[in-house]
């Protein structure tokens, strides 16, 4: 019992950042009906600009997050702007556009940062805290807490803000929402930006738990895949459940299958998929694929 | 045509003194070239002709690889056989990976197929028997009586031929029937199932198809380098992969070739700044699905097409012939004998919404039978359901005597049901031809053995099919339109074409859905002369219009619908006096009940 306490424990901090990957993909395919394959390579872009900041020009850890989340809020916006023409009228070239795209955030990360990794020291003392013979890292509660406060953000801009609200109206129904005057694009483009704002957000607070290199990004981006579809894709509450679930479950295989791991982590998936495709929460509406 | 032949043996002489001209760096470059339009054409096949996102691809070449590599050196087998069996190891594997696909589309399948690409690196990378990370050296050279393969000239031959059969047969079977009815789904998976494609059976063939060219292409790889590891296998590779597809026009095969071939030389001859061609053929792919979807392949074609417009040339001058009525069947009597179709209570329940409320109705062969009613009335609905698009929620369809409640539309469409969509359902990328053509080929997908075994029958077959498309446009006088893709027509002729591909089916049952929408009077007119023949020709028809001229013109018995019941059937006088026909005609209509398009994950 109390193994298992432990390994569910040590799954919940990659859990939450798990879940911020998959709000990211969400958000954006509510929005638009579109998964963004460069999600994860935004993840990478996020990891090395935040710990850029906070290891070479000494920022705080903080302000180096917030930096690297502009930037990549940039990116996303690019994205959106040179795929637009496709919006809403092939979705399979588009899925390819995102390919396109990362592609080159790869090489460019290879090309600024270099092919090796670096190790990123916690920004908060390490020894770990014991709670009932439990021990939790203290680096994990900061992760959980940024990660349920970027949640509420999120909730709440979508449901109080005219902006959100708009976004909302785009995701059921963009002819609708056109005929309204809701300007489509910029509604995408948002999603968008706000979804790269996201990765980054998962890929700064990853520094310090896994080694940052430009591989990060790949198996960050298809675990929060998955993890959004076990949850429902869309669905926001799916997302930090399947989040938490892909985390939960990649602490169980780390320790029973060891290099295999990722392994069955697809192979779970895949017949999740196969199973139920609306996943946990699925709203059947949103679902567009 | 005498071009074609020209270009074609230009190609073979090129091809063949190639080697002479070549340094021992250079031909392994060709070889490994080679290796990847294979796999580029076996990517083309399941992603540009049959629409199925495959990002496995790469971990089917991997697979062919590894197989031969374990066989041969673990179990000492020749590497002939090892190769042939790691052939049939990849089609299983490629078989496994497909059938995600008969439950998801589009991104979910794009996922799913990377993430199983994934877990096979993991596998390679973690397991003894692949060697781990280190991979497996030392794979014996292919034998061949009297050839030396060590010699990477004589390589190249082998691989030449391989590469020359394999992207024949691709084209072989994209031209016909096999290819027109993937091409069909790939376009619009709905309408194809209601012309009897059987949809589930042709998605794995298209990852049959990738297999086996993912197979071949590794067991080419192991024969070759005689080394595997695996990041030969890893994501990097695929990415560039889909790049060449892509690139190259990934509808065309010729186009996976021509993408295979440029973009690996531009790799090489960037091959000191890795990154640099990462980051320009990353750059590129945007840039051609954004500007040039169809990629280098569909580049002559809008050279062609900016021309024209140059030279202020309007589009073709084809004009629409008189439609020639079919040969009435003798002894037909309308409205007798068994029931062609028996619809008993019939719900139909979306969530809270009740489309359907207990609808029966009978329809007796050789009836012209008119469905009308306000909007959101539940007309198409019905439709849905007897065709087999919505399984309903409770009821039963019998079809010919036959309870086909539920039965996948194909099936239906199998057992002599055809149908019109209200929105247009034709195939956008195939030719008016080609559209007539899917729903005149009844051959099976299981008897696609044939490619393989009995190529001229079916090259005979096509040639028949051909002649009775002919026939089909000549009747309804779409001739001149032949060549030409639906999207460019009037929607007057649109139409007509769709109703041309359903009778073309061969239906003993023909539902037509709002036929007359958007046409003018004078089609109209022709529209109800066509449907007239139809049923003379002795074809059922259940048609649902608002065109009252038309419907009580034409019609034998009207079934009125609204809210989902029936409120009245019988014959078009008697039912247009019913009080409530003409109180549910003065309701409101403000609804719209658009044919629902209903997204392939929630089936």
């Amino acid at each position: 019992m109390q193994i298992t306490l432990q390994t569910i424990i040590g799954g919940v901090s990659l859990g939450a950042v798990y879940a911020l990957v998959a709000l990211g993909f969400s958000l954006v395919y509510r929005t638009m009906g579109l998964v963004n394959f460069a999600h994860g390579n935004v993840v990478t872009v996020g990891a090395y600009l935040a710990s850029t900041f906070y290891l070479s020009t000494k920022l705080p850890f903080a302000l180096a997050m917030l930096v690297a989340i502009a930037v990549t809020g940039l990116i996303g916006l690019i994205i959106e702007r040179v795929l637009r023409p496709l919006e809403n009228r092939d979705f399979d070239l588009m899925l390819i556009g995102t390919i396109g795209f990362g592609i080159v955030l790869d090489a460019l990360v290879i090309m600024i940062w270099g092919a090796t990794g670096r190790a990123v020291p916690s920004p908060v003392p390490s020894a770990p805290i014991e709670v009932l013979g439990l021990r939790i890292r203290t680096y994990d509660l900061v992760v959980l807490a940024i990660a349920a406060v970027a949640t509420v953000l999120l909730v709440l801009f979508l449901s109080r803000t005219k902006r959100g609200a708009a976004m909302q109206a785009v995701a059921m129904d963009h002819e609708a929402a056109t005929a309204v005057g809701i300007h489509v694009g910029r509604s995408n483009a948002i999603a968008f930006m706000i979804g790269a704002g996201l990765a980054a957000l998962a890929g700064g607070l990853v520094g310090p738990l896994l080694y940052v290199s430009p591989a990060l990004g790949g198996t960050l981006g298809i675990k929060g895949f998955a993890a959004a579809i076990l949850g429902g894709f869309g669905s926001i509450p799916g997302a930090i459940a399947g989040g938490l679930a892909i985390g939960i479950l990649d602490s169980f295989t780390a320790g029973h299958f060891q290099g295999y791991s990722e392994l069955v982590t697809f192979l779970v998936f895949t017949v999740i998929i196969m199973v139920r495709p609306t996943g946990i929460f699925g709203e059947r509406t949103v679902n567009r694929a | 045509m005498r071009t074609k032949i020209a270009v074609g043996a230009g190609l073979a002489v090129a091809a063949w003194l190639l080697p002479y001209g070549l340094d021992s760096y250079a031909i392994h470059v060709v070889n490994v070239i080679l290796i990847f339009a294979v796999l580029a054409v076996g990517l083309g096949l399941c992603m540009g002709v049959a629409g199925q996102v495959n990002l496995a691809q790469v971990a089917f070449f991997g697979v062919g690889a590894y197989a031969t590599a374990i066989l041969t050196t673990h179990n000492g087998l020749g590497f002939w056989v090892s190769g042939a069996l790691a052939l049939v190891a990849t089609v299983l594997i490629g078989l496994v990976v497909g059938t995600p696909a008969l439950r998801v589309q589009s991104h979910y399948l794009g996922i799913v197929t990377l993430g199983l690409a994934l877990a096979f690196t993991n596998w390679v990378t973690n397991a003894q028997l692949s060697g781990g990370a280190e991979g497996i050296s030392a794979i014996p050279v292919p034998t061949l009586p009297g050839v030396d393969l060590s010699s990477e000239y004589l390589y190249y031959y082998l691989e030449l031929i391989v590469f020359v059969l394999a992207l024949a047969f691709g084209l072989f079977v994209v031209r016909t029937g096999l290819g027109r009815r993937l091409r069909a789904m790939r376009d619009d998976s709905l309408a194809a199932g209601a012309l009897g494609a059987e949809v589930p059976l042709l998605r794995m063939t298209a990852f049959l198809l990738a297999s086996v060219y993912g197979g071949v292409a590794g067991v080419l790889y192991a024969g070759l380098i005689r080394y595997v590891a695996p990041e030969s296998f890893g994501i990097a590779n695929m990415f560039l992969l889909l790049g060449m597809v892509i690139i190259g026009g990934r509808q065309s095969l010729i186009g996976c070739v021509v993408g295979a071939v440029s973009l690996y030389l531009v790799r090489e001859w960037l091959a000191d700044h890795p990154t640099i061609a990462q980051l320009a053929y990353g750059a590129v792919v945007v840039l051609v699905v954004v500007f040039a979807p169809t990629g280098l392949a569909g580049l002559p074609e809008r050279l062609r097409d900016l021309l024209r417009r140059r030279r202020g040339e309007s589009g073709t001058a084809a004009r629409l012939a008189p439609f020639r009525p079919y040969a009435e069947r003798a002894g037909q009597t309308s409205g007798t004998g068994t029931p062609i179709l028996t619809v008993s209570a019939v719900t139909m329940r979306f969530r809270g919404l009740k489309a359907l409320d207990e609808v029966s109705l009978t329809v007796a062969p050789g009836e012209i039978r008119g469905v009308v009613g306000p909007n959101g009335s539940g007309k198409t609905t019905l439709f849905n359901v007897i065709s087999g698009l919505y399984r309903p929620t409770g009821g039963r369809v019998e079809f010919l005597g036959r309870d086909l409640t539920g039965s996948s539309p194909y099936r239906l469409a199998r057992a002599g049901m055809s149908r019109t969509f209200q929105n247009l359902r034709l195939f956008g990328d195939l030719t008016v031809e080609e559209n007539i053509l899917v729903a005149l080929d009844r051959s099976r997908t299981l008897g696609a053995w044939r490619y393989l075994l009995g190529p001229i029958a079916v090259l005979r077959q096509d040639r028949e099919l051909h002649r009775r498309a002919r026939d089909v446009l000549d009747r309804y006088g779409l001739t001149e339109f032949a060549a030409l893709a639906p999207k460019s027509l009037p929607y007057g002729i649109q139409r007509r074409v769709e109703i041309a591909r359903a009778v073309a089916a061969a239906p003993s049952l023909l539902l037509l859905d709002e036929p007359a929408a958007g046409l003018n009077g004078e089609e109209v007119r022709q529209l109800s002369e066509i449907v007239r023949s139809i049923r003379d020709s002795g074809v059922t028809v259940i048609i649902i219009e608002h065109n009252m001229g038309l419907v009580m013109s034409l019609c034998e018995r009207i079934t009125v619908l609204a809210g989902g019941r029936i409120i009245a059937e019988g014959e078009p006088a008697e039912v247009a006096r019913t009080p409530a026909v003409i109180e549910a005609y003065l309701g409101d209509s403000m609804d719209s009940d658009d044919l629902p398009s209903i997204p392939e994950v929630t089936k």
